[in-house]
């Protein structure tokens, strides 16, 4: 099912910014917060993982339900998950489009990945110092 | 020891009211912040040394070997990216953009994916804004357009707007009117008197609307607007031709959607078109700590706030062009220098791949996501916390924070400095 993906800053992902290694860090930068009648009819039970593929790539998030997004919008703090498949395109103004991008979202039984192998599979190496 | 009247090193808000225990090199407690401030000021994840990293390993390095390297690696580019320079202080960015002059590089700071597009509209047409004293002491009606301050500004209700009493404001929270704009329900929009909820891109629509309405053009506008009825517009804009005094706040859901630098400009002439009304002023909600001043020592010393290339010689700027992201995702770049900010969680993809694939140096505090994309990370003290030095408000007044403890670390300018002088040396006169 297809959805627009926004991004933005919760206090948890601020609360947690300078411990990027952090579990705390990891699981609110790879929740996806979505409409929880989407949730219903994808089948997707509250926390269970979902995979979510837009223009740039894929990567495996965690569904959480919050009633106060509309139906087809989904919610994902702003952090290197979301950004895994967000385009480079600014359209001539240096910003990408973080607030509406296009995604697909189906169910997945594959494990949220570390934020260091986000980076590894991006060509970097961990740091876990 | 408790110090008093301490400046907050996280957000654009920078209160100044904050209460800091301090025991030997740390902190033990603080009073009046918010939890971004708690955690801030009590976070003790700091980088140890320098460390650099020759393909899968990593091992510690001196800081004179580290500042000798990252030296080495820019004056061996031929087209170096310095980026970030939000979380750090004046001074050190002021050294970052000689050193960029020196060098021939891009340098560009995180306003390029904040509110590079306001600054952009800004240059456009103006900006009628204010301090944020004045809307704390004069504004009865406040909007909050795509942004969400009791997540990301977490006192800035508490400190300027709904909840601080001002002088001619004596009981804030009936006084005065709070609207809400966004594209979804957030704690901010829960506590607004009134929700304006739009279709995600809808904002240059409703803005449009509401223009017409407070010029008498108002019989164009149709039933609804990208999802706002008719009603609701007429009545928020007769709310804000109302007012005696209001302030529009807008944030990155303004600067990121679709229209991006049009849909500020559409914003700030309805601010323009209600001050024929009633004193009306707008302000972007400025979010990384001292991101603003990032904006003012490019300008004072290039002439432009941010993405300025000075490969001609001269400083030239072209958002779109020059802006980091562009030069990431082109693959243009062959180093980076990373100050005090974090394009590995915050960039896209594509552009973390290209860091990763060229030497890419992080001068910060914190292990972050650049982290594990650098080959090279030197820790320095946090301004405002074991360092001082000069950073400004959302609104544009500069303060200067103070040094709460001897530190360990040297502070972003001693090794910018450091770096410059190598480059110089080498560069010649």
């Amino acid at each position: 099912m297809k959805f627009l993906l926004n991004t933005g800053r919760t206090i948890r992902q601020g609360s947690f910014v300078e411990r990027k290694n952090s579990p705390a860090y990891r699981n609110e930068a790879s929740s996806c917060r979505m409409n929880p009648v989407d949730m219903m009819e994808l089948g997707i039970e509250e926390g269970a993982n979902v995979m979510v593929t837009g223009p740039a790539g894929t990567v495996v998030m965690r569904g959480v339900p919050e009633p106060g997004l509309r139906k087809g919008e989904v919610f994902v703090c702003l952090g290197p998950f979301a950004n895994h498949i967000i385009s480079t395109e600014t359209h001539g103004t240096g910003m990408p489009d973080f607030k509406t991008t296009v995604v697909e979202i189906v169910p997945t039984d594959e494990r949220i990945a570390e934020i260091w192998e986000l980076m590894e599979s991006c060509g970097g190496w961990r740091y876990e110092g | 020891m408790k110090v008093e009247d301490v400046i907050c090193p996280f957000c654009g808000c920078l209160c100044d009211d904050l209460v800091v225990e301090v025991e030997g090199e740390r902190v033990i407690g603080v009073e009046n912040g918010c939890t971004l401030a708690q955690e801030k000021f009590m976070g003790d994840h700091r980088l140890g040394h320098p460390i650099r990293r020759t393909g899968k390993e990593w091992t510690p390095v001196s800081y004179d070997e580290a500042i000798e390297t990252a030296a080495r690696v820019l004056l061996e580019a031929d087209r170096p990216l310095l980026y970030g320079w939000s979380g750090t202080q004046g001074e050190a960015q002021s050294v970052g953009v000689h050193l960029a002059e020196l060098l021939g590089a891009v340098i560009d700071n995180t306003s390029t994916v904040c509110h590079g597009p306001s600054i952009m509209a800004i240059q456009e047409v103006g900006h009628p804004g204010c301090t944020l004293g004045q809307v704390k002491n004069r504004a009865d009606l406040l909007i909050y357009w795509g942004c969400n301050p009791i997540d990301a500004h977490p006192r800035h209700m508490s400190r300027y707007t709904t909840y601080a009493d001002g002088f001619f404001l004596k009981d804030a929270f009936r006084d005065r009117k709070v609207i809400v704009v966004d594209i979804r329900e957030t704690e901010s929009s829960n506590i607004a008197d009134e929700f304006i909820r739009i279709d995600p891109g809808g904002d240059y629509e409703v803005l449009s609307a509401l223009r017409a309405i407070v010029r008498g053009k108002g019989a164009l506008v149709p039933a609804s607007v990208s999802g706002v009825s008719r009603e609701q517009l007429f009545r928020v804009a007769d709310l804000c031709k109302a007012a005696r005094f209001g302030a529009i706040f807008f944030g990155l859901g303004l600067t990121m959607s679709p229209g991006k630098q049009k849909n500020i400009r559409n914003a700030i002439e309805l601010t323009e078109e209600l001050n024929r009304h009633t004193k009306f002023t707008i302000s972007p909600m400025r979010g990384h700590w001292n991101v603003y001043g990032s904006n003012e020592v490019f300008t004072w010393i290039s002439g432009y706030p941010y993405a300025v290339d000075f490969a001609r010689g001269i400083a030239f700027y072209n958002p779109g062009e020059t802006t980091a992201v562009d030069i990431l995702k082109r693959g243009e770049c062959d180093a980076c220098l990373v100050v005090a900010s974090d394009p590995g969680a915050h960039f896209p993809r594509d552009c973390c791949a290209h860091l990763a694939s060229i030497p890419t140096i992080q001068i910060d505090p914190h292990v972050n996501a650049t982290t594990h994309l650098s080959h090279l990370q030197i820790p320095v003290a946090v301004t405002g916390i074991d360092a001082e030095g000069t950073a400004y408000r959302m609104d544009g007044v500069p303060i200067r924070t103070r040094s709460l403890f001897p530190s360990r670390y040297p502070t972003d300018t001693e090794i910018l400095e450091r770096i410059y002088a190598i480059v110089a040396r080498e560069k010649g006169p």
